[in-house]
């Protein structure tokens, strides 16, 4: 597959459990090799979108092309080729995790089977323990597992590291780069935001079943709100401030001047440069705030 | 063997081990009571004259001879009841269980196609009541002898195969209610009252005469107690089963390879 075929394709895709909202009409691309965020809260349709990709329900109208193929008619060809981790799974409770394990990689004609001793330790999980005897979080470990030993060339991710614990996510992020670094491209849903900007390339926000916005992190992040706070010597007015236009919202506390900025801080710097400026914070707008934002106004940030 | 195959089968191993172990154990002890069933024949005989003529139908008048005696255990009463217990219960389990343990997903995330794993799924069922067939043939007819219980090995074959035919049967309609539906408890209770329904038609079938043209929808009805380890085989009887087998096996089919699965 070349690099510019994308990964998964979403042509308007729709789907509706009886008269009750999956998603509706969803268009996006995953370019080979990047790490897609799929944020929104719960109930929002990320799982409903993954699981159209698999094959688990059909779309109600519109289509998803995975990897060039067809789920719904190419199945095994989809599925050897990608690893996937839902949401939320049960695991086989009598087996020990290397059984488990070992009937998936005869599941997938012995592929990842070599895998499976590393990938076990590096996530600290212990291989000969009952699953039904195991904690929460090693249990979501064998799933990661079963989806990573293969070294698919698509990871279909739903809320991976929930339940794991922060070592353990860090594992996880070294797998995720090693994935990328390899060429696979990762789709990973989650409502954990510096997680998606910890380990993401490109995001959609998805709100009450549609998109409403697909882009870069960084694209997302220069065209975002920030808030920046300057500590004058005495008070300043914020009306000095507010008139400016990348000025969305500025108050005055004491000696400081709070604000709320979109986009580059050039005009608002030369403007407190003309008073006696004795500190500045500014906060990076996280992804969460960018999320918040994109939920408040429903439309593009 | 398959994977999935190999998966699925080795799913019964407990249900194979607990049940299997149960059919030989109640053999023994049936067989320990046949010497004083036996002795008191003419008593025996005589409390199934005053049984209601419904019950006399369903398993022969005579629960003296070796045939009687078994028709009345093993076919008739705890063994068929335990058989269709383990089919129903396998059979819902199948994908309907898988399902609500929310194990299927995985399972289907790998290189498999939901067909496929719907017929490993009805063939180890199948296994799992042919190898509990196959322990209840041996253990009467190992346990039995040393207890004057002897019957022929070709009739008590016969009469097992048909034990085991109708156990898969239900066992089937359980599997495809739950591969239709996705829900496992009410795979159980649908195909469970369907059973009890079955099983009261056929023994009022034979005696209130308007129930008698709905007799033939009973599969007990073609299962026939009263017959069975009296002669060979009614390939009539046998198709009837397992076509009942084959057409809710259809059903899944058409169904589970289509539906949404529940999340």
């Amino acid at each position: 597959m070349g690099a510019d075929v994308p990964v998964i394709v979403a042509e308007h895709l729709t789907k509706f459990y009886g008269s009750s909202r999956g998603v509706v009409d969803l268009e996006f691309e995953v370019h080979a090799g990047e790490v897609f965020g799929y944020l929104g809260p719960n109930g929002a349709g990320k799982s409903t979108t993954i699981r159209t990709m698999l094959d688990f329900i059909r779309p109600t109208s519109g289509k998803i092309t995975v990897l060039g193929l067809d789920p719904t008619t190419e199945t095994p060809e989809l599925h050897r080729r990608v690893g996937y981790v839902p949401g939320e799974f049960g695991l086989y409770e009598r087996l020990t995790g290397r059984e488990y394990l070992k009937t998936f990689t005869a599941l997938r004609a012995g592929a990842g089977a070599d895998r499976v001793e590393d990938l076990a330790r590096r996530l600290a999980l212990d291989l000969d323990v009952r699953i039904k005897d195991l904690s929460h979080g090693n249990k979501r470990k064998v799933g990661l597992l079963q989806a990573f030993m293969h070294e698919p060339d698509l990871l279909v991710l739903d809320e991976p590291t929930q339940g794991l614990d922060p070592l353990v996510q860090q594992e996880f992020y070294a797998m995720i780069d090693e994935a990328r670094e390899r060429g696979a491209t990762v789709f990973l849903s989650s409502h954990v935001m510096p997680e998606v900007e910890r380990v993401c390339d490109r995001v959609a926000i998805i709100r009450e079943g549609r998109l409403i916005t697909v882009d870069d992190v960084g694209d997302l992040k220069a065209k975002a709100l920030r808030t920046v706070e300057f500590h004058f010597e005495g008070p300043v007015p914020a009306s000095a401030f507010a008139s400016l236009a990348s000025v969305v919202d500025a108050e005055q506390r004491g000696d400081s001047v709070l604000m709320t900025v979109r986009g580059p801080l050039d005009e608002v710097v030369k403007e407190a440069a003309r008073h006696p400026v004795v500190n500045i914070e500014t906060r990076e707008p996280s992804l969460e705030d960018i999320f918040l934002e994109a939920y408040r106004n429903g439309a593009e940030p | 063997m398959s994977a999935l195959l190999a998966k699925a089968w080795r799913d019964h191993r407990r249900t194979l081990i607990g049940f299997g172990l149960g059919l030989v154990f109640t053999q023994l002890l049936y067989a320990a009571f046949y010497p004083s069933i036996k002795e008191s024949a003419a008593d025996m005989n005589a409390f199934m004259e005053r049984l209601p003529e419904a019950l006399r139908e369903l398993y022969g008048n005579d629960f003296a001879s070796p045939e009687g005696y078994l028709r009345g255990q093993l076919f008739g009463e705890l063994g068929l009841i335990l058989f269709l217990v383990v089919a129903i219960g396998a059979g819902a389990r199948a994908i309907a269980g898988e399902e609500e343990a929310r194990t299927l997903d995985l399972l289907l995330s790998t290189p498999v196609r939901r067909a496929e794993v719907l017929r490993a799924k009805a063939i180890a069922l199948v296994g799992l009541m042919t190898v509990l067939g196959v322990i209840a043939f041996a253990a009467v007819l190992v346990v039995g002898p040393p207890f004057d219980l002897t019957v022929g090995a070709a009739p008590m074959a016969a009469a097992t195969l048909m034990l085991v035919l109708l156990a898969i049967a239900f066992g089937s309609i359980a599997l495809a209610i739950g591969a239709w539906t996705g829900h496992r408890s009410t795979a159980i209770a649908i195909t469970t009252a369907v059973a009890v329904l079955m099983y009261i038609l056929n023994a009022l079938g034979g005696t209130v005469d308007a129930l008698e043209p709905l007799r033939p929808l009973s599969l007990l009805r073609w299962y026939m107690v009263p017959l069975l380890l009296s002669g060979g085989l009614e390939w009539e009887n046998v198709l009837v089963l397992a076509g009942t087998s084959i057409a809710a096996y259809v059903v899944a089919h058409a169904r589970f390879t289509r539906r949404d699965l529940a999340s």
